[in-house]
């Protein structure tokens, strides 16, 4: 019995991490591609940089309640559906 | 001299990923079952290579019973699998059915005259200097000796594990362009703003980490 929980303990603080790193790698991405489709804008030339500021505030704040961030959680369900496969394909089929 | 050096260090890497895989990952081999036999084992410093005992059952004992099953290639050379549990160790096949798997191959013990064919799915190695055994995961009967089997595990396998690297990459030079090249661009501008003799400092931290950083490139074969 140790030996799951151990499994589980340590399986979850190693998905964390990969979900900490995926995380932090989206939201650059996404900003970056923010930036960038302001800066080339040839409309939004000579704007003040308040607005581009707010645009790209705009656009995280999007992001944060948008389907990409929550696919992150994929980090943990993928590896879990994997597991379970191996399991019923080792043992039962 | 040192380029030896690099080399020995890189095909030393080399080798034990690829024997790191080739001992994990799963093989199939085509055999005739001739036998099962369950053997107490007292495991000694190959410990790495046996397994553990059965999901639930006391841990710690060095000596307990292990299932082996004797085989026959087409060929007529021999192989002998053990049969173990992984349970929720490594590798993470979570084997636990141990048991069942030793009923299903004595149901397929067949002789040289009327030979059943069947596909062991194992992980490991035989070697007899260091008394180790590979693990047999699955038994299933084929056509004939003959079968095609498709490592379809495998193949998933190194597919994710490519897009795992390639995704790693790219988080890297991600958080590079982000992140570092920015710091080290104004720590270069702060450097510009004071006297001459910083130069000679920086091109000394630029010298070290430059170094490193070419080293580095040399890995991923684009010259700095």
């Amino acid at each position: 019995m140790s030996a799951i929980l151990r499994l589980l303990v340590f399986g979850f603080l190693a998905l964390s991490v990969v979900y900490v790193l995926v995380s932090l790698y989206s939201r650059s991405v996404r900003r970056e591609k923010l930036e960038k489709a302001w800066d080339s804008d040839p409309a939004r030339e000579g704007t003040a940089t308040g607005d581009r500021d707010a645009y790209i505030k705009a656009g995280m704040a999007a992001y944060e309640t948008g389907l990409r961030k929550k696919l992150i959680w994929l980090v943990y369900v993928l590896p879990a559906l994997a597991m379970g496969l191996i399991i019923y394909f080792v043992n039962w089929d | 001299m040192w380029r030896y050096i690099k080399w020995g260090f890189r095909i030393t890497l080399l080798l034990f990923v690829v024997g790191f895989f080739h001992y994990t990952l799963p093989q199939h081999d085509i055999v005739r079952i001739v036998g099962t036999e369950n053997r107490r084992i007292d495991v000694g410093v190959n410990s790495i290579f046996w397994s553990r005992p059965d999901v639930g059952m006391a841990e710690g004992n060095a000596s307990r019973d292990v299932f082996f099953i004797n085989a026959i290639y087409p060929d007529g050379s021999i192989m002998d699998y053990r049969n173990e549990d992984t349970g929720w160790g490594w590798p993470p096949y979570f084997k636990i059915d141990t048991f069942a798997l030793q009923t299903k191959a004595k149901e397929m013990i067949s002789p040289s005259s009327a030979p059943t064919w069947v596909s062991v799915t194992h992980y490991g190695w035989r070697n007899g200097l260091f008394t180790i055994f590979p693990n047999a995961v699955e038994v299933t009967r084929v056509d004939g000796q003959n079968a095609r089997i498709i490592p379809w595990f495998n193949i998933v396998f190194f597919v994710v594990l490519g897009f795992v690297l390639f995704m790693l990459r790219r988080m890297w030079m991600q958080f590079r362009e982000r992140t570092i090249d920015p710091v080290v661009a104004s720590a270069g501008e702060t450097w510009d703003s004071v006297d001459a003799t910083a130069d000679a400092a920086r091109d000394r931290a630029k010298g070290i980490f430059g170094r490193f950083m070419a080293w580095l490139g040399t890995w991923s074969g684009k010259g700095r």
